[in-house]
């Protein structure tokens, strides 16, 4: 593979981002070969992604950018060619499959960038056929690709790629915005696309397992986007898998699970990549002092604090919810799982007084959010919204978190003592007067969960709060979370994320099709495999590696934040 | 759900023909099946159907009279009625929302008309000391007919075009730039995607107890309100589209390959002359401008 010229050549690059004062990437070099698949990875600030638009020229062309060192792509010097001439050699898909699709159906879609290089038609329309036949969107030429499902969106874009006839595929995050089957729908065709031979691919992607199945190759940038390691993917992995945790960089499921069985005690002596693996790596016989020792901490709640009694919902004269029946605990971490479409975020809405339900079918207490205003329901629950930037309705931090207190006509003396504590409390007692939008991502989800939070309501609801985050931004919104709890606040979110669900919640329920499928103690759920598959949905990884004796010691850091508690 | 308008459908259709979309909105970009031949307007090019009627439009802005406008609506319902697709949102067009709206604007008109400049006209109706002057009546329904012809004409290439074929006719006949017609299209798809965004920052501003009271002034704060992180979030949606656009070779190349032709034919250039005889006829024939 080695004795051709290497396709992708980066000397000594850094790029500095007009405004940014340190560079990121910084100083790095590596080749890529072709039929090589790289995976890069790095915690968010690295320059992963900035990197991946210096590979088609885009830095520096149309993104302000200083730019030190080369890129060459096909012997070609990025500095020297236009982005429309390189985008012959390197084909790009990102992360949103919403900004990446520009015109109104399928076919013009694929066609859009062999039009533009002035391709005759008929060379147009064979590409673009035989591109989305392998695809699988060819009976679907004719749709305006927001019909597609996300998953369906970002085939089209892959799509596109291939069509172009680029032999270098860039990827950046393809799946970061999907659901569990959107991503399997993406790799699936990423697979494919790889085992041809004649397509070179570099990815950015936070979701290893599904990348571990065919990567070839791992680059890993460190905090100052320094180059850590390169190597082959297992050896990278394997070698170094403490300080790639200590970076804050996603791993592979079966990785963190061994690395947890190992915690609590079990001989696993190789790191297992892969469910397989993992599997294999498990001792002949299990110790039974460990397997008793990881009994589920019985979670002793009270009484129920929302009670649903045959809630229906209609939207847009759909029928979107159907007699739904539910009681939540009070003190529960309770997580509301199901495929795209199964009613969700209209039941986390409708139970927080988002979208005003149907009177009398719901009660929070003695609250039927149906009837309640604003201020007693703010008073009651607090509502995250996926995208912390819808909520901010003032310029400073500090005014976001004292209006909830100013409707309650709280004293100001009072109400700079709260606002105070929380900004501590959430690190930004140095933002206070900074513009809600000129924070971090971290930051202004940490802001939205402290407005919700400022009324000390008794129930907080969030929607997708880790959708799209890295993994130490998840980490911390989780500790957060459970520290909430013990405190008391009843915890209800909605999620495609089921390994979230297994390690972090009390209760979960399934819905699909507008129906509850199954409700009750998340770990009772886990081991009913028709709860979970009869909806649709799948048991993570680590899970279904695993036998069921040990899944309580993959919880290891929930229970042990509420044994710390009680 | 998952991300902003991912639509519910899976990658297997659930239903296999073409449905409007869960708002009720038709496909803005669906390629409408072939019309039969006899459907003549939806075979012109898109051009054609603006260039037949603009002068007339022009000068029916400066008419007052009531005949002019009658005559051009008239003209345009009969060219729809014989050349265009009837579907059932065309036929609410024509026969329910058009007619509403010139008669609300009519009387709407008539109200606001000075009484001092028609009382020497009969009076049509009398409450107390306010009197309705059929002058009044007059100038407004020659104000809502006005609007309502200019309207009906526009409706003759607005609801047998689509956008896209308005492009390309652009970019082929008027040598419009490809990138400015090509990334108005691309914009057009931003629409759907902001009302989506806008109903979430509406609902996240109602949870947190954002309401200012009622009435106008406040109504118009509120919208302030949802503009900051709507323009944020559209700015950043836009340079991510722009992204990948340069990165598919847009604008390459001062032409592009099109696969579509939107030929300028000989039946064009009849339909336009036709429509400037028949638009000149109507005028000389009821000449609006007469003194007195």
């Amino acid at each position: 593979m080695r004795n051709t010229a290497p396709l992708i050549r980066v000397r000594d690059l850094s790029l500095t981002h007009a405004g940014a004062s340190d560079p990121s990437p910084h100083a790095i070099t590596f080749d890529v070969h072709p039929g090589e698949v790289v995976l890069v990875l790095g915690p968010s600030g690295s320059g992963k992604s900035t990197l991946m638009l210096a590979l088609n020229g885009l830095i520096p062309h149309a993104v302000p950018a200083a730019i030190e060192g080369s890129v060459h792509i096909a012997q070609v010097d990025t500095a020297e060619a236009s982005v429309a001439e390189l985008s012959t050699h390197v084909a790009m898909v990102f992360q949103d499959p919403d900004s990446q699709l520009v015109t109104g159906t399928v076919l013009d879609e694929v066609a859009f960038a062999l039009e533009n290089l002035r391709m005759p038609v008929a060379e147009v329309l064979a590409r673009s056929e035989a591109a989305l036949r392998r695809l699988g969107l060819w009976q679907r030429r004719a749709w305006n690709p927001d019909r597609l499902s996300g998953g369906g969106r970002q085939r089209l874009a892959i799509a596109c790629a291939i069509a172009s006839g680029a032999p270098i595929i860039v990827l950046d995050e393809p799946t970061a915005n999907l659901d569990p089957q959107g991503i399997d729908d993406v790799y699936d065709a990423l697979r494919d696309v790889a085992a041809d031979g004649e397509h070179t691919i570099v990815l950015v992607e936070h979701n290893l397992d599904a990348a571990m199945t065919f990567a070839t190759r791992v680059i890993v940038l460190d905090h100052e986007g320094r180059l850590a390691f390169d190597g082959p993917t297992s050896q990278v992995l394997r070698e170094h898998t403490t300080e790639l945790i200590n970076m804050g960089v996603w791993l592979p499921a079966a990785t963190i699970a061994a690395r947890r069985l190992r915690a609590s005690g079990l001989a696993i002596h190789e790191v297992p990549l892969t469910a397989t693996e993992l599997r294999d790596a498990l001792p002949s016989e299990l110790p039974t002092a460990l397997i008793a020792s990881a009994r589920p901490v019985d979670v002793t709640l009270g009484a129920p604090l929302i009670t649903v009694r045959d809630l229906s919902v209609v939207k847009h004269r759909q029928p979107v919810l159907h007699n739904i029946d539910l009681e939540i605990a009070t003190g529960s971490l309770t997580a509301i799982v199901g495929t795209n479409g199964a009613g969700k975020t209209t039941l986390l809405q409708a139970i927080a007084g988002v979208v005003p339900p149907p009177r009398r079918h719901i009660r929070i207490g003695e609250l039927d959010p149906a009837t309640a205003s604003p201020r007693e329901l703010a008073a009651e629950v607090g509502f995250v919204f996926q995208n912390p930037e819808h909520q901010f309705i003032t310029t400073t931090v500090f005014d976001e978190l004292a209006h909830g207190l100013r409707l309650r006509r709280v004293s100001d003396v009072d109400i700079h003592a709260q606002v105070t504590e929380m900004l501590v409390r959430f690190g930004l007692q140095k933002k206070a007067g900074v513009h809600p939008f000129l924070l971090s991502g971290g930051e202004k989800r940490r802001l939205s969960v402290g407005t919700a939070l400022i009324t000390h309501p008794r129930v907080l609801a969030l929607d997708e709060p880790t959708f799209g985050q890295d993994r130490a931004r998840a980490t911390e919104l989780l500790t957060l979370l459970h520290s909430l709890r013990d405190e008391g606040t009843t915890i209800l979110l909605v999620t495609h994320d089921l390994q979230l669900v297994a390690d972090h919640t009390t209760h979960t329920i399934v819905l699909a099709d507008g129906r509850v499928h199954a409700a009750g103690p998340t770990t009772e759920l886990l081991s009913d495999r028709a709860a979970l598959e009869g909806a649709g949905l799948r048991l993570p990884v680590a899970y279904r590696a695993l036998p069921p004796e040990l899944w309580p010691l993959l919880r290891e850091s929930a229970t042990a934040a509420s044994r710390g508690a009680a | 759900m998952s991300g902003p308008i991912t639509s519910d459908q899976g990658l297997v259709p659930r239903h296999p023909v073409v449905v409007p979309d869960a708002t009720g909105n038709r496909d803005p970009y669906a390629e409408a099946p072939p019309a039969p031949a006899r459907l003549y307007l939806q075979h012109l090019n898109p051009l054609t159907k603006v260039a037949g009627v603009l002068p007339a439009m022009v000068l029916l802005v400066f008419t007052r009279d009531l005949a002019t406008p009658l005559a051009f609506i008239a003209l345009s319902y009969a060219l729809m009625l014989t050349g265009a697709r009837l579907t059932r949102t065309v036929l609410l067009i024509l026969f329910v929302a058009l007619p509403l709206g010139v008669a609300a604007i009519g009387v709407g008109f008539s109200l606001w008309v000075d009484a001092a400049l028609v009382d020497s006209t009969p009076a049509m109706l009398t409450l107390g000391s306010w009197t309705l002057f059929a002058g009044a009546l007059e100038i407004g329904f020659a104000t809502a007919l006005r609007l309502g012809a200019i309207l009906s004409l526009a409706l003759i290439g607005g609801l047998t075009t689509t956008g896209p074929d308005l492009v390309r006719a652009g970019v082929q006949q008027l040598r419009i730039p490809y990138r400015i017609g090509y990334t108005a299209l691309a914009a057009y798809r931003f629409v759907p995607r902001f009302g989506h965004e806008l109903s979430l920052i509406r609902a996240a501003h109602r949870v947190r107890g954002r309401h200012g009271g009622r009435g106008p002034f406040a109504r118009l704060a509120r919208g302030w309100g949802y503009m900051v992180p709507l323009l944020v979030s559209s700015i950043r949606h836009a340079e991510r589209v722009a992204l990948a656009m340069d990165s598919r070779a847009f604008g390459a190349y001062p032409t592009r390959t099109e696969r579509h032709l939107v030929p300028f034919r000989a039946r064009d250039t009849v339909f336009i002359v036709a429509c400037i005889v028949a638009s000149a006829a109507i005028f000389v024939g009821l000449f609006p401008w007469q003194l007195g």
